[in-house]
């Protein structure tokens, strides 16, 4: 078994083929001819602009326009002005095509993977392709043709080159396995729209595998299987074929509203941690961002980040937003998320000490910049501020106060912000719970986080085996506080919803419809299962299995009940 | 020579698709346009060197135009980056 990256889900049974690179290797001479040698040049380029043209358009029909134009990217970045320009300048100066071209598409493919930006360092393989592409039309190298491979072929590469990519026919082929290249990476993006199972980033796969042996390829869990025996053939061609057939079930609610079978519509988000998982939940089919955990960017780091730095990714990720909403939880450190620079001293227990809000109001100047930063973000979508682990009202009191100055200065320096700005507070431990009717009076929305929650409630950490069976949001306590809450933001007119795992748990949803939250913020991966689940509920049978379980005395008989209604 | 000050919108920043837009578009002009970034001079109808530049939302830049139908360049570049560069 070999393992990688898990970049596009899936099972691919089928048979390898090697995809070899060319040697490209050249004697380097000077030119004489420099005449000929540029109209060489220039037939190589042309012959690559009409083979990618063709590429591009069997993409388009394949996979789709997004796709094509990366493919068509390339003609412009070989036709650039500049670089032609240069490789026309060299050759004239007597080198060979071949030097010239490899010089300065080196000079760019260095430059871009020196940035410290994702996306300039992903063009430097596209350079790269296109450098490898010219070179084997000026070396009379034959490329195998990748549309030429046979039904039930997994590809097996070094690096799954757009090019290559451009030349699968998405019947024959089963699975991709490649060397290097990330989840975010063309090969990843393209394997995915082609929705063909890739595992990619595992370690000497070409040499491994051999042409015509028979793998299996889980792109869900990232692993490839070298040598199966019949009963894993069995295993995973039912594995596969549930797949195939949930995913086909899910689509249908992509691009849906979320409303529940007796027509109430809801709100259904993604909880991120990066400004960039905010694509993430754009191509999920996420209706906004109800969890944007502000922490990565504290961590890995040896000081506080400024308002700036905070600013730019909380805009960035309200930009990706295009005005969906995006609910940016305050800084929760602490407990167990501790950060060097901070100097926190070790705590006996962390998790009832000095973290999150209570951290952030006694360091106002840390809290404040964040604020800031959130308040210039608001300027760039529909942006609102959350105060975690919340257990007075004073706490929401003297978080919102800041909030204000924070809006008076932002005034006075004529920076652009919303003024209508909601703030909200994370119910998520049991004091929360019990005075939600009087934080609903202070707080412009709630959003319940059952992991804490749970945890509280119970008192019951689920890191320690022993008592990890007393750690379920099933427990008729945390099933009647998720209640009071909900009921508290309802008889307040205010918005709930729950950013938990519990939110995306099908048990749960029945009792969250009936309770009447409004929101519900889950992974990404989970936004098409958690509409059609939420789909298949009316509330009248809603109200019905809430009122049963809310009878019900153990955390076992109602996972039981529920388990059956589902 | 005419010049202007401007503030890139689009989310992305000057990556592939809205720097391939604009150097096509500044390609149209007979003059040189050239992109002022971070203390350097970016050749603007290159699309591979205004990536390399990698400038990032947010990021002030002055776009200068120098030569013949200048002041219909240097319109159309403002009017591509305000517009978010069709992203």
């Amino acid at each position: 078994m070999l393992k990688g990256t898990a970049a596009s889900e899936g099972i691919g049974i089928g048979k390898v083929l090697v995809i070899e690179e060319h040697s490209l290797e050249y004697t380097p001479k000077t030119v004489v001819d420099t005449e000929s040698e540029l109209s060489r040049f220039e037939q190589a380029v042309e012959k690559f602009c009409e083979n990618t043209t063709e590429q591009a358009e069997a993409i388009r029909k394949s996979t789709g326009d997004k796709e094509a134009q990366i493919l068509e990217g390339h003609i412009q970045i070989i036709k650039d002005p500049y670089l032609m320009s240069e490789i026309e300048k060299l050759i004239s100066g007597g080198m060979c095509a071949e030097s010239a071209l490899e010089q300065m598409c080196d000079l760019f493919i260095t430059m871009f993977s020196a940035a410290d930006d994702e996306l300039t360092k992903q063009r430097a393989a596209d350079v790269k392709d296109i450098k490898t592409a010219i070179l084997s039309i000026l070396l009379g190298i034959q490329e195998l043709k990748i549309s030429d491979a046979p039904k039930g072929t997994v590809l097996v590469a070094d690096e799954l080159t757009p090019s290559m990519t451009a030349g699968i026919v998405k019947e024959n082929i089963v699975g991709i396995v490649t060397q290097t290249g990330g989840k975010t990476s063309h090969s990843a993006i393209l394997a995915r729209a082609l929705e063909i199972p890739a595992v990619l980033s595992v370690e000497n796969a070409v040499e491994i595998l051999k042409n015509g042996q028979e793998i299996v390829v889980d792109g869900s869990d990232g692993i490839v299987i070298t040598n199966p025996d019949s009963n894993q053939i069995k295993e995973y061609t039912a594995k596969s074929e549930a797949f195939i057939q949930e995913r086909r079930e899910l689509e249908k609610y992509r691009g849906q509203k979320t409303v529940s079978k007796s027509g109430e519509e809801y709100e259904l988000f993604c909880n991120i941690g990066k400004p960039e998982d905010a694509v993430k939940a754009m191509e999920a089919d996420g209706e906004g961002v109800g969890l944007f955990r502000t922490e990565f960017l504290f961590m890995d780091r040896s000081s506080i980040p400024t308002e700036d730095e905070q600013f730019e990714a909380y805009k960035k990720a309200a930009l990706i937003l295009k005005g969906k909403s995006l609910i940016i939880r305050t800084l929760d450190i602490g407990g167990d998320k501790d950060l060097p620079y901070l100097g926190l001293e070790k705590e006996e227990n962390p998790f009832m000490g000095f973290r999150a809000i209570r951290y952030c109001l006694k360091n106002s100047e840390l809290f404040k910049a964040q604020i800031r930063a959130i308040l210039r973000a608001s300027a760039f979508g529909d942006v609102k501020i959350m105060f975690p682990l919340v257990t007075t009202v004073d706490e929401v009191r003297a978080g919102k106060k800041i909030v204000e100055e924070a809006k008076l200065e932002l005034k006075a320096e004529n920076i652009a912000y919303d003024e209508n700005i909601k703030v909200g507070v994370m119910m998520e431990t049991s004091s929360a719970a019990v005075i939600a009717d009087l934080l609903a009076k202070e707080a412009d929305f709630f959003s319940i986080g059952t992991n804490d929650l749970t945890g509280y409630t119970m008192a019951c950490d689920r890191g320690n085996s022993d008592v990890s069976y007393l750690y379920s949001a099933l427990q008729p306590s945390v099933l009647r506080l998720i209640k009071n809450i909900i009921k508290c933001g309802n008889e307040n007119n205010i918005p709930v919803g729950m950013c938990g795992e519990a939110a995306a748990n099908p048990q749960m949803i029945p009792l969250l419809i009936s309770f009447g939250l409004t929101e519900f913020s889950v992974s990404a991966p989970s936004v098409l299962k958690v509409r059609k689940n939420i789909s298949k509920w009316t509330k009248s049978d809603a109200d019905a299995v809430a009122e049963k379980v809310m009878a019900l005395s153990t955390e076992k008989e109602i996972d039981e009940f529920l388990k059956s209604m589902i | 020579m005419v010049s202007k000050q401007l503030t890139l919108v689009n989310a992305q920043g000057f990556h592939m698709r809205p720097a391939s837009v604009f150097a096509t578009a500044m390609g149209k002009y007979p003059c040189d346009v050239t992109i002022k970034f971070n203390g350097n001079d970016v050749n603007a109808k290159s699309l591979l060197n205004i990536i390399a530049a990698c400038i990032k939302c947010g990021s002030e830049i002055e776009v200068v135009c120098s030569g013949e139908k200048e002041e219909e360049a240097l319109a159309e570049a403002v009017q591509l980056i305000e517009s978010g560069l069709g992203e």
